[in-house]
């Protein structure tokens, strides 16, 4: 299963639900996977996916938030871990494609490629609802009950790197209110009104 | 409201008044006062502990994309933990929110490990283009609070309020004591 292919399976799954896209590969293969206004794409804050998706499963309860990270930045915030096991939002599905590498940068090596396990850290920091997939069908099997079963989910996806050829727009505001109109909350300033 | 001390019960004022109704913290010792009113007396706002300042900005940055007005609570020290959520994620995003810096290494201070941190956070916070405000006295507290948390809801711009050790360390905090929370 290579990520593009994984995100493709993503996107085709889900509704109108968001999805937040850490920095870097998985952010340019969830644009070529289905550009859509509820994809929040990052264009910095490495490791901060899955906080971000955090906060809006706190504030949004209603809406089903995936969030697609990577294993070099989860290792780079491990503590989001600790943090969504006791705040355990039931309704944040966090996707980890674990390529082993930093692939945005070179694929230099990371530690899951020694043998650190993500999965397990999110079980022993209290997330229960958890998956190591390595195949499109197991993966797409995750994916269909993390929409609806009760979370916080992680979901490790074993992946290869696909090597994007396309990137998101670059223009950040414009991300943000798309993305905050999409889900229902047009930020104020967007919309005018009366004086 | 006259709960002690009265800079704390106007920082829970003024975040009130500014419409944050949920605050992520890493804690220290003055804002534990803050933390405590507001469990005591704010029962509509929601308190999370992160686990890192960065982390913080993060999960408030997610807060405002559903549709809340979050503060941020940390020591000045925690500032540098933060520079890149600040720097590549909430200002290029214009993603605003109330933060709220208990000073270390300002007048006062009594640890050098916290003077050159405390020294930098003006300068940084200019230099990044984050608006900043020092709180002079208690009295003045609740409005300087609600005031940046407005300021920066309405221009969409993170807006920093600054609590001096002048006044968060003055009166001394009460004996800490050994009960169970």
């Amino acid at each position: 299963m290579n990520r593009l292919d994984a995100t493709r399976l993503l996107v085709a799954a889900v509704d109108a639900e968001p999805i937040v896209a850490s920095l870097g590969h998985p952010a340019y293969d969830l644009f070529a996977a289905g550009d859509r206004p509820a994809n929040f794409y990052t264009w910095g804050s490495m490791g901060l996916a899955s906080s971000i998706g955090l906060g809006l499963a706190l504030a949004r309860p209603e809406l089903r938030v995936f969030v697609v990270d990577g294993d070099g930045s989860l290792l780079m915030n491990l503590g989001s871990l600790a943090t969504i096991g006791w705040t355990r939002p039931p309704n944040l599905v966090l996707i980890v494609w674990d390529n082993e590498a930093y692939a945005t940068t070179g694929g230099q090596k990371t530690a899951t490629a020694h043998g650190a396990d993500l999965e397990a850290a999110a079980r022993a920091m209290g997330a229960t609802a958890t998956a190591t997939v390595a195949t499109e069908e197991a993966f797409g099997a995750a994916i269909a009950r993390a929409r609806v079963e009760p979370g916080p989910w992680v979901i490790v996806a074993k992946v290869a790197e696909s090597a994007p050829a396309v990137k998101p727009p670059l223009d950040c505001v414009f991300i943000k209110q798309r993305f905050m109109a999409a889900i229902g909350q047009a930020e104020d300033a967007t919309r005018g009104g009366r004086a | 409201m006259s709960v002690e001390p009265r800079w704390a019960s106007g920082v829970c004022e003024g975040l009130h008044a500014a419409g944050s109704r949920h605050v992520v913290y890493v804690p220290d010792n003055p804002l534990s006062h803050v933390l405590r009113i507001l469990r005591e007396s704010f029962p509509d706002v929601t308190t999370t502990l992160a686990t890192r300042e960065e982390e913080a900005f993060g999960i408030a940055a997610g807060l405002y994309l559903g549709g809340a007005r979050p503060t941020v609570m940390l020591q000045s020290s925690g500032l540098g933990n933060s520079l890149n959520a600040l720097t590549s994620l909430l200002v290029p995003y214009r993603i605003p929110m109330l933060i709220v810096i208990s000073m270390r290494g300002d007048a006062g201070e009594w640890n050098d490990a916290q003077v050159p941190m405390g020294r930098a956070v003006r300068p940084i916070c200019d230099a990044i283009g984050l608006p900043h405000v020092t709180v002079d006295t208690p009295d003045t507290t609740a409005d300087t609070v609600r005031l940046v948390g407005q300021t920066a809801f309405g221009t969409r711009l993170p807006g920093v309020c600054l609590l001096p050790r002048r006044l968060t360390a003055c009166p001394p905090k009460p004996r800490r004591r050994r009960v169970p929370s």
